[in-house]
């Protein structure tokens, strides 16, 4: 489909089960993608769909009773040889997390320790990863923030201090700490209010913008994609039914699918039926 | 380096507005922390009397004249076969501050403890003052039971939360049952197995008393391996137990904070799996530990009487028990006082530091 170099990531096959009393479920039915790299692809689908599935998957933080079962994912971070995402293990995965593979979680989750303040859960990440940065810390944890629009002070606080569109910005600025290759959002505007999303969702497309890293963001609101993405892949019970250009696949859905997911995008003055 | 910033997010900074009108106020508002302290340092003064009044009250209804056992005890111990006259019967009670109603007793023996730490003579060691008893058997529970209780709940909570941490495993299955099976094991009776295997057996660890007789206390070396030979034992079997019962304890409480979001994204951020357990797992669920610690030093202050018994060790449960079987009525409530001065400042010790140990405790506002 691409010239290998370009892509961060290619997913070939890959599929992954739930096993359940009642047999194995499947999630994530074969799919095969690639991730060019300095792009943003957003991952469409309903709930249950195989999305954040496909997410966790490619993290490698997939847990019992969730299987890989079958594929591989080629993973080109620069400067490094190309890696099977799903063969590695141990030590070498820790090495690529976050200086290559980064992740930024849903903000309203309390995927921040709520023991620890903001600065130093900034330090822990980047003194594993780049223990010669210990100096330069003083200066890159504000930088850090005022990227994603916050204030230095920030950096004192503790997680039950910030407010979720906050929390949010905080760890974006901490998934691009380490400028990674890859960052996969998961759902990084649910649960915020409107007006916060639209914000969140400029700073993600400055963020690519500054620091070229290639975003994969997953989330069910077809809007979010509209607006961010490149690209879109729509999956459907496990599937992709449908990749392309974002503006074509809204301008023209090949499948259906993809036809009633953009048709469910709620528009201003017209009724809900 | 953004070409149009997104807007700054504002921090509210409007935490102290209206400035109340006395001096004294206004610290207090302005350091609430500090205003938190004083008044729970009061509430502390407040429950200490409280308990206190209580116990004395209580022990007031303990049936049996205290007086009348003095005499026999003193008829007994020195041939004296007279009857006691009315006056020397008179003059105990007004030692043992015995004459008066009960409110004017009550005052008595608190202005005598409050201002002089005076707990009354003691019966059966009169005339000893109760607290020079009490002092004389205190080094040796603090020192036995302190330090086993200590030793237990460091081995407790670290293997705890590597059994948590790694549940699923063998290792981790194994220690959890071991766990629920001794747990709840009476000391004594672990106690009983050791003697028999270390000092009726193999014949190597002493079994009774504190130290060896011909040695003279001291701070001498000598004195020093005594008491710790001899303390090895009835050591020996509270940290055993304890250890069990923290590591039960400390799992059940590692093992959902493993579920968090929190968890996964320290892994996802590829950090160490000791740094994980150590700072997002243990660090986010050992606070109820540290209270339960806290309570439980507060009351070895009782002592252990069954172990202390049956290591013949003279710790305060051995006094508390022969005070008890001779109606020594001012060493029983002594020892109580002594409990309940030591739970209640362990509290208020936990609740001052708390807020240091958890940033999301807030008790003021």
């Amino acid at each position: 489909m691409n010239n290998v170099s370009e892509s961060v990531l290619e997913i070939n096959g890959l599929e992954v089960v739930y096993s359940t009393n009642r047999g194995d479920v499947k999630a994530v039915r074969g799919i095969d993608l690639d991730v060019r790299r300095g792009e943003i692809l957003g991952i469409a689908g309903e709930s249950g769909s195989g999305k954040s599935t496909l997410a966790v998957a490619l993290l490698r933080l997939l847990k019992a009773p969730g299987k890989v079962t079958g594929g591989s994912v080629v993973f080109n971070p620069a400067g490094r040889s190309p890696v099977d995402l799903l063969k590695v293990h141990g030590e070498e995965l820790r090495v690529l997390r976050w200086s290559s593979l980064s992740y930024l979680p849903q903000g309203s989750m309390s995927s921040l320790n709520p023991v620890m303040r903001v600065q130093d859960q900034f330090k822990d990440v980047i003194l594993e990863h780049a223990p010669d940065r210990r100096n330069s810390l003083h200066e890159m944890i504000p930088r850090l923030l005022a990227q994603v629009g916050l204030e230095p002070r920030v950096a004192k606080m503790y997680p039950h201090e910030l407010s979720g569109g906050m929390k949010q910005r905080v760890l974006m600025a901490i998934a691009v700490a380490l400028e990674p290759d890859l960052v996969i959002a998961d759902e990084p505007t649910t649960a915020l209010d409107v007006t916060i999303q639209r914000v969140i969702l400029q700073s993600l497309a400055d963020l690519r913008t500054d620091f070229g890293v290639t975003l994969m963001v997953i989330s069910h609101d077809m809007g979010v994609h509209a607006q961010l993405a490149d690209r879109v892949a729509v999956m459907y019970e496990g599937e992709l039914v449908e990749v392309g250009d974002v503006r074509q696949v809204f301008k023209d859905p090949r499948d259906p699918y993809t036809r009633q997911l953009i048709e469910s995008i709620p528009k201003l003055g017209r009724r809900a039926s | 380096m953004t070409a149009d910033a997104p807007p700054v997010v504002v921090v509210d900074e409007s935490q102290d507005s209206a400035p109340p009108p006395s001096g004294v106020r206004v610290w207090l508002s302005r350091h609430p922390l500090a205003a938190y302290a004083i008044r729970r340092v009061g509430l502390y003064f407040v429950e200490l009397w409280g308990a206190l009044t209580i116990a004395f009250f209580f022990f007031r209804l303990i049936p049996g004249d205290p007086i009348q056992t003095l005499i026999q005890t003193l008829q007994q111990n020195y041939m004296y076969n007279q009857q006691a006259s009315t006056e020397l019967i008179a003059r105990y009670q007004q030692e043992f501050g015995l004459t008066g109603n009960l409110f004017s007793q009550y005052l008595k023996y608190m202005e005598k403890l409050v201002l002089h730490g005076d707990l009354g003579p003691s019966l059966i060691n009169y005339p000893t003052p109760a607290q020079d008893v009490i002092l004389r058997a205190l080094p040796w529970t603090i020192g036995l039971l302190g330090i086993s209780a200590v030793l237990a709940w460091i081995f407790g909570v670290i293997l705890g939360a590597i059994a948590g941490w790694r549940r699923g495993k063998l290792g981790s299955a194994i220690a959890t049952n071991l766990s629920i099976a001794l747990s709840h094991v009476p000391y004594f009776f672990v106690a009983l197995i050791l003697v028999y295997i270390f000092a009726y057996s193999l014949g190597v660890l002493p079994a009774r008393s504190a130290y060896d007789s011909n040695i003279t206390p001291g701070l001498s070396l000598e004195f020093i391996g005594s008491v710790l030979k001899y303390g090895l034992l009835p050591g020996l079997s509270i940290v055993i137990i304890g250890t069990f019962s923290w590591i039960l304890s400390t799992r059940m409480l590692m093992v959902p904070v493993l579920g968090e979001d929190y968890l996964v994204y320290a892994e996802a951020k590829g950090l160490k799996g000791w740094r994980i357990l150590t700072r997002y797992a243990l660090r986010n669920c050992y606070l109820p530990q540290i209270t339960a610690f806290g309570i439980s030093l507060g009351f070895i202050f009782n002592g252990n009487v069954l172990v202390e018994q049956l290591f013949n060790y003279p710790g305060l449960g051995t006094t508390l028990v022969t005070a008890i079987q001779q109606l020594d009525f001012n060493t029983i409530l002594g020892v109580t006082n002594i409990a309940i001065f030591s739970v209640l400042t362990a509290v208020l010790l936990l609740d001052l530091l708390l807020p240091l140990l958890d940033p999301r405790v807030k008790y003021w506002k």
